[in-house]
């Protein structure tokens, strides 16, 4: 494993990387999509997000990306206060986040080392910098020799570990995987898994989003359980359903 | 320097993937590109037209002077008389007079460089005897108009006022059946580029996606889009300019023809229609596929 992503020990290390204090989002409409979440997340932390579907799950993801904003209490994430975050500012917030879904979102025409590559070509990275970045991280999750093959020629799991790759081309402090086991089979699901624990050992805070029951209740990380809107629960080293 | 390497990179990047949209859209995007064409080639036959135009008025303005059409069988002393009015007045430098039989031998020199023969169909024409007068400026026009109109044995005086606001008429006519048939294939063009930008937005949805996910910011976004709205515009000025170019020498005696002026077309004016094709071109591709862009990403914001 390569030393790509390490970042211990320092300061970010003992500061939240994400807090909402009191946030939520009510459309116009008087529909709550989330009421009054209260979360902090420290740097370094495993954290699995839980509930049924319409839970709130997606809004809580799309709170911290700046897709939506929220509509009252206080979002914090890598530092940015994303109430008070200006347009403009949007891109470099998203840069210290890296997003990884459960439908993949690769480029079909273009092959792994072009998709991981394109996330650092959009955002003006030199080339000789892209060069030498896309080895690495194809080398850190494992796809080095795929890296002229198109998505189309890839397993389900190698098409996550591209996304996964491509999700830290900018070496983001948190890491969000929407269901990135949704549509794989158990074996492919525990090798994504491992290689986000992996991730996370190196210093990336990781934050998933899983229906996935074994998963999280083998892993025994924190859980937060989205209900309704609601956060109803925020438990350390716990299973996917309340135990008590 | 790293800011220039940032310029140059992100040029660069906007140029290829305007170039590689331009062609992956490539339908749509000829098509849109070939109403250019149409517009752009529009345009040049209005600038010709009104440009020939103009050089008549121009023409007729060097040409100043007043002409006055004398009663049949004046005396010659009369005439005479009228001739030194005429020199004596302000601004007057010649005076010349043309008789009934020198008006027709003109007319018939006229014909003739036309390469036509005058047939009258064997009927006596008589034409009148008039008075030259050639002016310094143009400015004392009104005034020897004035002062020989009333004058014994003046039929009447005819100043080049007269010709050149006929053809200021004309002039303005064609400018504005022009403007308004140019600003009308210059709505569907501006259609069919933000149409053609917006099916191209549409169809690269997800890569939009992607790059917003990843921190791209709105100008690594919307500028490869808008470059190649600009490309439509910029490739049919091209075309278009080449057309003009091509057709610029044999209608030139054409022109010269219709016109009856030898300025009514010129090298510096190919330049300045060049000019004005690229202008309108890279504009309207510009504003085109801006309003398409901003429409769209505005709203996925």
């Amino acid at each position: 494993m390569t030393s790509l992503l390490r970042r211990t020990p320092r300061a970010e290390t003992a500061a939240p990387v994400i807090t909402m204090v009191d946030a939520g989002l009510t459309y116009p409409n008087g529909k709550v999509a989330l009421s009054d979440v209260n979360v902090t997340i420290p740097a370094g932390d495993f954290v699995f997000l839980v509930g049924p579907s319409g839970a709130g799950k997606s809004t809580f993801i799309r709170l911290l990306i700046r897709e939506l904003t929220a509509s009252h209490g206080r979002v914090q994430v890598a530092g940015r206060d994303l109430g008070r975050l200006r347009r403009g500012q949007v891109p470099a917030l998203r840069r210290r986040i890296g997003i990884v879904f459960q439908d993949f979102r690769l480029l079909p025409a273009k092959t792994v080392a072009e998709n991981v590559g394109f996330a650092l070509e959009v955002t003006g990275t030199p080339s000789a910098e892209i060069r030498r970045r896309v080895p690495q991280l194809l080398s850190l999750v494992g796809l080095q020799e795929h890296a002229n093959h198109l998505p189309t020629q890839l397993s389900g799991g190698e098409q996550q570990r591209t996304a996964i790759a491509r999700a830290l081309v900018h070496d983001p402090a948190i890491l969000i995987a929407d269901e990135p086991t949704g549509n794989l089979d158990p074996v492919t699901s525990w090798e994504i898994i491992q290689l986000l624990i992996q991730i996370n050992e190196l210093g990336t805070t990781v934050l998933m989003a899983t229906h996935n029951q074994e998963i999280v209740n083998a892993m025994r990380r924190r859980v937060l359980a989205l209900e309704g809107g609601t956060l109803v629960r925020d438990e350390a080293g716990a299973a996917y359903e309340r135990e008590y | 320097m790293g800011f220039v390497a940032g310029f140059a990179r992100f040029w660069g990047f906007s140029v290829v993937r305007a170039w590689q949209g331009f062609w992956r859209n490539a339908m749509m995007s000829l098509a849109a590109t070939a109403t250019v064409v149409l517009m752009l080639v529009l345009l040049s036959g209005l600038f010709i037209v009104l440009t020939g135009l103009n050089s008549g008025i121009e023409f007729i303005e060097r040409k100043v002077g007043v002409t006055v059409e004398l009663l049949d069988d004046l005396p010659a002393e009369r005439r005479d008389a009228l001739v030194a009015t005429a020199e004596a007045l302000p601004g007057v430098t010649r005076v010349t007079y043309v008789s009934p039989d020198e008006a027709m031998e003109r007319l018939r020199e006229a014909f003739a460089q036309r390469g036509q023969t005058l047939n009258t169909g064997g009927a006596s024409i008589q034409l009148q005897a008039t008075l030259e007068i050639t002016l310094a400026e143009p400015e004392f026009a009104d005034e020897v108009s004035l002062a020989l109109a009333d004058e014994t044995g003046v039929r009447k005086v005819i100043t080049k006022q007269e010709e050149i606001d006929t053809l200021v008429g004309v002039i303005n006519v064609i400018r504005t059946v022009g403007l308004v048939a140019i600003g009308l294939i210059g709505l569907t063009v501006l259609f069919m580029i933000v149409n053609t930008i917006r099916i191209a937005v549409y169809s690269r949805a997800n890569e939009i996606e992607i790059m917003r996910l990843v921190g791209a910011s709105d100008s690594f976004i919307r500028w490869p889009f808008i470059l190649e709205g600009i490309l439509c515009g910029l490739i049919g000025a091209v075309v278009a300019v080449i057309l003009v170019s091509i057709v610029w020498d044999p209608i030139q005696p054409i022109l010269v023809s219709v016109f009856q002026m030898p300025t009514a077309v010129s090298a510096r004016n190919l330049a300045s229609l060049s000019a004005l094709l690229f202008g309108v071109g890279v504009g309207i591709g510009a504003v085109g596929s801006w309003i398409s862009v901003r429409s769209y990403l505005s709203a996925a914001a």
